[in-house]
């Protein structure tokens, strides 16, 4: 039997249609904008241009090799929306109330679909010292604000998915706060995606929101993010977080990604801290078919501290992947990174954790962790732990482990009455305590261990 | 209440229960003795409904009903604890919401009420105290970081709230003081009851001394050879288990 060939018009190579999946995104909009600032256009500009000569995306390069990227340039995502479903207020109060947020008496901005929701956000009666703002809404207003940010190198362009949102982003968050302002409440950021509609030429929307907090001297702030959506919802989610922590600031940063699961997510963080200053993150994600967040934490100066914690969960068909990469550049500095996995579906995980300590960073101090609960057959992690050591004077460990519950414990609970599902979940969210313990406020603390509970009994219905 | 007639179990393809009976009634406390190896372990787990053992013959009966049928949950259900000799650690989970949880669950599979929180406090604190059992590890996770005696006290605490109809300590007074094994025995005597029976699984006489038995067993080679009262223990103390070996072989 002979096979047809196939007609070489086509299959596209890889590279082209990814490419062209980039092109295509870009042709959507706008070059320059007179409207903007000079800098910004400059900026975007120039992520552009980068676009244009940055790697393709592919299995050989380590930071993508478990991470089916491909699939992703399947889908024909695009700008068109936006703000389109932006007065359907009750439909997304709507989806707010469904996911039962914490209620906190915090300072909010909600996005819809990638763009500032005025009316459903509470940013008013700021403390003095204290700019929380939107991005578009500050780039029209009082541009000279970030004109820093955007005479920053574009250090950012070398994976073309940041670039895109360099060149492309909508929205996002402005937090500056004033030296030695200590902002008590927290602010939380609801990224909400409402969009319902599909086509055959179009999958769902490109979100692209960016954020930039800048903490001066001995500032302090608690920010909770999370990302939601109505259920079945299919878009991209590109979010890109620039944190600037000076001397002695604080910022404790919690994130929860609780996306469709049809959502393709995207996180990228960078972080640069000075001497002193202190980053705390806890960073969860439950939802998404194919979720990536990536850390980028420099320390620039010596004596900070940085942790990073996280959870996540992966079900059937999703793939769930944190990246990190810490760079001890400089002596003295503590990073603390304790990541743990339950998978409880055909899924796949990928965690990988670097740790770089250059020759100069003498008496650097890394810790980092990564734990997995397999708890169905056919569930897939990759976890790679990786140190670069090159100083001679340090304290690093590192450790990675991949099992399944102990029969005995399951057993232990079993011989006092409670029924083998409850079992099996009450190890869980035992496994999980300590990340949900790294977060400060107790309502976000309860969300997150109903919203484990919630998603373990899914479990069962997977298993049986 | 119990009765095992003619149990056999193997583990691994080797036998290990060969024939086992043992009758026991409410109200009474039974002592299983015997060497390393001879079964005794493999009887309390059996009985608690741990996998890994495979009955290849006899019955089990908990007020006529089979007990092999049911899962371990379900036995538990029916008043059936086990007081383990290694009591795992469950890292994460809270010592009291377990216990608590332990109590409603068995509440909920009999149609019971719920215990209320004032109410379950109060026991719990009141059965601490009795088993000098520090309260702060009442706020920990089970067991986690738990010296041997406090895990062998947080096993009689978790017996003492269950209220079982049958209760079975497997070597409870293995790695304890004596000290913490008066304190341990005292508590397992106030739980002494006309509804209640007690099996102890031990290799010394030292804890009999503490909790008086009503019955004597010797295991041997996984059969209950020998059956009497605390004399009986009194004589394995003195003599060891060999003459019982030889007289069993002639």
């Amino acid at each position: 039997m002979t096979v047809p060939a196939q007609n070489p018009q086509t299959v596209k190579q890889p590279q082209v249609q990814q490419q062209e999946w980039f092109q295509h995104l870009l042709e959507d909009s706008p070059l320059a904008d007179n409207e903007n600032p000079v800098s910004l256009n400059k900026f975007r500009l120039s992520a552009r241009q980068s676009m244009k000569t940055a790697p393709v995306l592919n299995r050989k390069q380590e930071a993508w090799r478990y991470n089916r990227v491909d699939e992703v340039f399947k889908n024909n995502f695009d700008l068109k929306l936006d703000a389109e479903l932006k007065d359907f207020r009750n439909i997304n109060e709507a989806i707010i109330e469904n996911h039962q947020l914490p209620q906190l008496n915090s300072l909010k901005l909600v996005f819809v679909n990638g763009c500032f929701d005025k009316t459903m956000s509470n940013i008013s009666h700021l403390p003095d010292g204290v700019i929380l703002s939107s991005i578009a809404a500050t780039l029209r207003e009082n541009p000279e604000w970030l004109k820093a940010w955007f005479k920053l190198n574009d250090k950012y362009a070398e994976q073309p998915f940041n670039a895109l949102n360099s060149a492309l982003f909508k929205d996002g968050m402005y937090l500056h706060i004033g030296k030695r302002v200590k902002l008590d409440r927290p602010i939380e950021i609801i990224y909400l995606n409402s969009k319902k509609t599909r086509s055959l030429q179009h999958d769902g929307s490109m979100l692209l929101t960016r954020n930039i907090i800048h903490l001066q001297a001995g500032a302090s702030a608690q920010l909770v993010e999370y990302f939601i959506s109505k259920k079945n919802n299919k878009y991209f989610y590109n979010n890109v977080t620039e944190i600037l922590l000076a001397e002695k600031a604080q910022l404790k940063h919690t994130r929860i990604q609780d996306e469709s699961r049809m959502a393709y997510h995207l996180s990228s963080l960078y972080v640069s801290q000075k001497k002193h200053s202190k980053y705390h993150s806890s960073s969860f994600a439950f939802g998404g078919c194919w979720a990536k967040t990536d850390y980028k934490v420099d320390f620039e100066a010596q004596q900070s501290e940085c942790d990073l914690y996280g959870l996540y969960t992966v079900g059937n068909q999703q793939l769930i992947d944190f990246h990190l990469d810490v760079q001890h550049s400089v002596p003295s500095c503590c990073s603390r990174e304790k990541f743990k996995g339950l998978i409880y579906g055909k899924g796949r995980a990928v965690f990988d954790g670097r740790i770089l300590v250059a020759k100069q960073a003498q008496h650097s101090d890394a810790a980092l962790t990564n734990d997995n609960l397999l708890l169905v057959k056919d569930a897939e992690v990759y976890t790679k732990p990786q140190l670069e050591i090159y100083a001679d004077d340090v304290k690093c460990s590192h450790g990675t482990t991949v099992g399944r519950l102990d029969p005995q414990q399951v057993f232990y609970l079993r011989s006092r009455g409670i029924d083998e599902a409850h079992a099996r979940r009450m190890l869980c969210q035992g496994f999980s305590e300590d990340v949900v313990e790294s977060v400060e406020l107790e309502e976000v603390r309860t969300y997150l261990a109903k919203k484990i509970a919630s998603t373990l009994n899914e479990t069962e219905q997977q298993t049986v | 209440m119990l009765s095992v007639k003619n149990l056999q179990v193997k583990v691994d393809d080797k036998q290990i229960l060969n024939g086992l009976d043992l009758s026991v009634n409410a109200g009474e406390v039974h002592a299983i003795m015997g060497p390393n190896g001879s079964g005794k372990s493999t009887l309390s787990h059996v009985l608690a409904g741990r996998d890994g053992y495979e009955v290849v013959g006899g019955q089990v009966l908990l007020n006529n009903e089979n007990l092999l049928e049911l899962s371990p949950e379900q036995r538990a259900h029916k008043g059936v604890f086990l007081a383990m000799q290694y009591p795992v650690e469950l890292p994460g989970v809270n010592n009291m919401s377990f216990i608590r949880e332990a109590i409603n669950s068995i509440h909920r599979a009999r149609n019971e009420e719920e215990l209320g929180t004032i109410e379950f406090l109060q026991r719990i604190r009141k059965t601490a105290a009795l088993l000098q059992l520090d309260e702060k590890l009442l706020k920990r996770n089970v067991n986690v970081g738990f010296s041997g005696g406090e895990k062998k006290r947080n096993e009689i605490l978790q017996l003492a709230m269950l209220q079982p109809q049958l209760a079975i300590l497997d070597e409870t007074d293995s790695g304890l003081d004596i000290d913490a094994l008066r304190v341990i025995a005292e508590g397992v005597n106030t739980l002494r009851s006309p509804q209640r029976a007690i099996i102890l699984v031990t290799h010394y006489q030292r804890l009999l001394e503490y909790i008086q038995p009503d019955f004597v067993h010797v295991l041997l080679n996984g059969r209950i050879v020998r059956t009497g009262d605390k004399q009986l223990a009194l004589e394995l103390e003195q003599k060891g288990y060999n003459w019982i070996m030889e007289e069993d072989a002639a």
